[in-house]
């Protein structure tokens, strides 16, 4: 590596206090913010620098320069490591990590004649409280969300998962600017073969930057080309914990508020810990629910334009008089029609997203009743349209993971396509494409669209429904976890006559 | 080329998911004609050419398991070659090759055809058959575990399509069965025939063999599947038989569809359309397991990539469908797939078996 190789060469202890003065403001040559400060005592002279806003000054000024300057000692590395009360200490050889601690943070000291500087790090980190998550809501279970700051992060996986078994792995990504990435898994649930691959993919990783853990996200996946996301991301620590309690792997990444948990399946995408929280058969219900408007908002437009294109023998009459009469005055075909709607649908969603929440709402107003509106008057669109269209885009939004949400507006416009040149037949080729994609979809090399392929019956009542609680005693085989039983079944369902 | 072959552990497939692949090959486009043909062949007693057809298909599947069941992991091409030698065995191996060909490409222009004649009058042969094949391709490069994973997925999606029928089964005329027992046997045994047609495919079993991985639990699976595809043909036999009168059935091509027709819902008035499209979703592993059959067959016998059959296969297929337009040369394609079929599948493991036996007996016995 190439940090190693400097090591070795640029040791240019020791060195006087003045020249170490000069060589450092000629490394900040630009940069005004270097200060440094000299200092004697018993005929001993030692430079003290750092960078002003990185670093905590009330802490250095407290248990740094107070005891360094008042303590009658003879200053030399080893009675000042053993004089200063901060704990994370130490002595640094090579110019090239001092520079780069001192960038992120770094307090050195440097006595004349010593072959090595001591440098202490009391980095001054500015973050945002913990708020709730915005991008993923619920009504039922914590609301917290993960901040940009790692630090805070592990501190809240810690409190949510209190176990001995929670490891907290530690990597360093990007050769330009590394990243601190922790890798969390628990050690006596998490499958050994996945937490091995996905160490190796991260240490063989070679990227300069790592801009964000969802860049990290895709770096890390096994098909780059499909519009998938094969990897869960969240910003829920209730969320991320569930998962790691199944005996899944998560990644948080530094300056990053969205995690990652592999491996996935399909259905992952469409469990809520909400579904937890609720009845089983509440739970149910709304997990049906989010299945349904995933396939109604991938086909319901799509069926549309078969339907009106070629096949309109199968409307019945009366709800097909209705469709003519609201389609009489529209000038396109149904394909042209549908995809107009569609796209404004679309433009009105994404500024919609970029827009702050207040404009954004009114955005989303305007947009829905005055376009939908002026639409149908103008004769663009039919009224039947717009219905399916909204449906549709609601429906979208019913995932509870954005990016699976995303992948079902992306999948809609092909079909509209297939539907509007092949009708029924063209939409039947594209729900074939989908299922043999999603066949050949990997998370982690596991199968993505398990369990219905490979076959694994015990996994249904977690991926497709739920069970009351004494069929819920075991964790998710498809993702192979070293230990399967959560809990014995048997003192679950203790049996009662009538009247005991 | 060697006799029994080591498959790989990630490319093995358990023994249960035989059960998705024999029925998705079994059930396929020839459903929509079957029931004509051999009701017009033996009329209100077609349901006995069935059970025979069964009863015989039972005894061809434990022939080829104690043919598969003297080696310790080969398929019929090693078979062949060892019982035959290399020569001989190719040729007989070819011929299978050119078995499942003649299946896929007939299951490919029959859909076709169905499509022109229910949903598109003027549409492009070339260009639909583009698009299942492109399908095809797309599923076979996957590889076997894929393959397998198409039939599971898209089998258990497929059933729902004999759900439609329910209104049809509710107002048959039990009258249509009666008399019982009044085709004479040389007419049942030629149903039976006919419907030996509509339940070839279980022969893939030939090929998948050394893929599973628990290779003693294969019966099972198998008698399920052909006795699961047994009872749906039987069911759609019965319904087309209880429902129509011998007149309407005698001038239809396909009765199965004129069925479906009644069904109507609030919100859909013809299922039919629906129905014929849908049939895409039945013949796509129907026509993955064949082609991966000639691709496989291919390397193993004259070591050719895969990808190379499964290209030219594909592009010949593709050029050759656009002249099957008329009906009376699909029906060609259709009866010399028939003829092959009865051959190869019904008559000659009954062939094979008593060679393979005394091969295996003496070797026994010069030891």
């Amino acid at each position: 590596m190439r940090k190693n190789r400097f090591m070795k060469k640029d040791n240019i202890f020791p060195i006087t206090v003045k020249d170490l003065e000069e060589l450092l403001n000629s490394k900040f040559e630009n940069n005004p913010d270097l200060s440094i400060s000299k200092f004697e005592n018993k005929g001993k002279k030692a430079l003290i620098f750092y960078i002003d806003y990185q670093v905590q000054g009330n802490m250095m000024e407290e248990y740094l320069l107070t005891p360094l300057l008042e303590k009658d000692m003879k200053w030399n590395n080893s009675t000042i490591l053993n004089e200063i009360p901060l704990s994370n200490g130490k002595t640094l050889q090579s110019l090239d990590e001092i520079l780069t601690d001192l960038l992120i943070g770094g307090v050195f000291i440097y006595v004349e004649g010593e072959d090595s500087v001591i440098g202490y790090l009391l980095l001054k980190k500015e973050k945002r409280s913990l708020e709730q998550s915005e991008t993923e809501s619920v009504v039922l279970g914590p609301k917290i969300g993960f901040t940009e700051s790692l630090v805070t992060n592990l501190n809240i996986v810690r409190w949510t998962i209190r176990s001995k078994d929670l490891v907290l792995e530690s990597f360093l990504v990007g050769e330009l600017e590394p990243r601190e990435v922790r890798l969390i898994y628990l050690k006596s649930v998490a499958n050994e073969t996945d937490i091995n691959t996905m160490k190796q993919r991260i240490s063989e990783l070679e990227i300069d930057v790592v801009d964000d853990s969802s860049v990290l996200m895709q770096y890390l996946e096994d098909s780059t080309s499909t519009i998938f996301p094969q990897f869960l991301t969240t910003e829920l620590p209730d969320r991320f914990s569930y998962s790691i309690n199944r005996g899944r792997i998560g990644v948080l990444v530094e300056n990053s508020p969205t995690a990652f948990i592999a491996p996935t399946t399909f259905f992952s995408f469409f469990e809520s810990t909400e579904d937890l929280y609720m009845r089983w058969n509440i739970g149910t219900i709304l997990r049906a629910l989010r299945f349904i408007s995933f396939i109604l908002s991938t086909i319901m437009t799509p069926l549309y334009v078969a339907a009106v294109t070629f096949h309109y023998e199968i409307i019945p009459i009366p709800l097909l008089i209705n469709l003519g009469q609201s389609r009489a005055g529209v000038p396109f075909t149904p394909i042209v029609e549908v995809l107009i709607l569609e796209f404004i649908m679309e433009l009105l969603r994404e500024s919609g997203a970029r827009l702050p929440t207040k404009i954004g709402q009114t955005i989303g107003i305007v947009g829905g009743v005055v376009v939908g509106t002026a639409a149908v008057e103008a004769g663009i669109t039919s009224n039947v349209l717009i219905i399916f269209v909204a449906l549709s885009a609601l429906a979208s939004f019913s995932a509870p993971n954005y990016l699976m949400g995303t992948a079902a507006r992306a999948i809609r416009f092909p079909m509209i396509i297939l539907g509007g040149v092949l009708g029924m037949v063209g939409l039947a080729f594209g729900l074939c494409f989908l299922v043999i994609h999603l066949l050949k979809i990997t998370s982690l090399g596991r199968p993505y669209l398990s369990p219905v392929y490979p076959l694994r019956f015990q996994d249904f009542n977690k991926a497709l429904f739920r069970l009351p609680p004494q069929f819920e005693n075991k964790r998710f085989k498809s993702y192979r976890p070293k230990e399967l039983i959560r809990y014995s079944r048997e003192k679950a369902k203790q049996k009662k006559d009538i009247d005991e | 080329m060697d006799i029994n072959i080591k498959i790989k552990d990630n490319l093995q497939i358990q023994a249960f998911y035989i059960f998705f692949v024999v029925v998705s090959i079994q059930i396929g486009v020839g459903l929509i004609g079957f029931p004509r043909l051999v009701i017009m062949e033996t009329l209100q007693d077609s349901w006995i050419s069935i059970l025979i057809a069964y009863a015989y298909i039972v005894c061809v599947l434990i022939a080829m398991i104690l043919i598969l069941k003297q080696y310790d992991s080969s398929d019929i091409f090693g078979i062949h070659v060892d019982i035959f030698g290399k020569w001989v065995g190719k040729l007989i191996g070819m011929v299978f090759i050119i078995h499942f060909a003649i299946s896929m490409f007939s299951v490919l222009i029959t859909y076709i055809e169905i499509v022109r004649v229910f949903i598109f009058p003027n549409v492009s042969i070339f260009i639909l058959s583009f698009l299942i094949l492109c399908l095809v391709i797309y599923s076979v490069l996957g590889g076997i575990r894929i393959i397998v994973g198409v039939c599971t997925v898209l089998g258990i999606y497929s059933n729902w399509i004999f759900l439609p029928l329910i209104q049809p089964t509710l107002q048959m005329d039990i009258t249509h069965f009666q008399p019982l027992f009044e085709t004479p046997l040389p007419n049942l045994l030629e149903g039976a025939k006919l419907s030996g047609y509509s339940f070839l495919g279980f022969e893939m079993v030939l090929v998948l063999y050394p893929f599973i991985k628990n290779k003693k639990k294969i019966t099972f699976p198998l008698f399920l599947a052909t006795s699961w595809t047994t009872i749906i043909t039987l069911f759609v036999t019965m319904v087309v038989m209880g429902y129509l009168s011998y007149r309407e059935i005698s001038i239809e091509q396909w009765v199965l569809l004129i069925l479906y027709k009644l069904q109507t819902f609030s919100f859909i008035e013809r299922f039919d359309f629906i129905i014929v499209a849908s049939w895409l979703i039945i013949i796509i592993p129907n026509m993955i397991i064949l082609m991966w059959g000639i691709t496989y067959g291919m390397k193993r016998m004259y070591k050719i990539p895969q990808r190379y059959t499964l290209y030219i296969a594909s592009l010949i297929s593709l050029a050759a469908s656009p002249f099957f337009y008329e009906h009376f040369l699909i029906q060609k394609v259709i009866n010399l797939s028939a003829q092959l079929g009865f051959w190869l599948v019904y008559v000659y493991p009954f062939i094979l078996l008593p060679i393979v036996l005394i091969k295996k007996r003496l070797l026994e016995n010069r030891k």
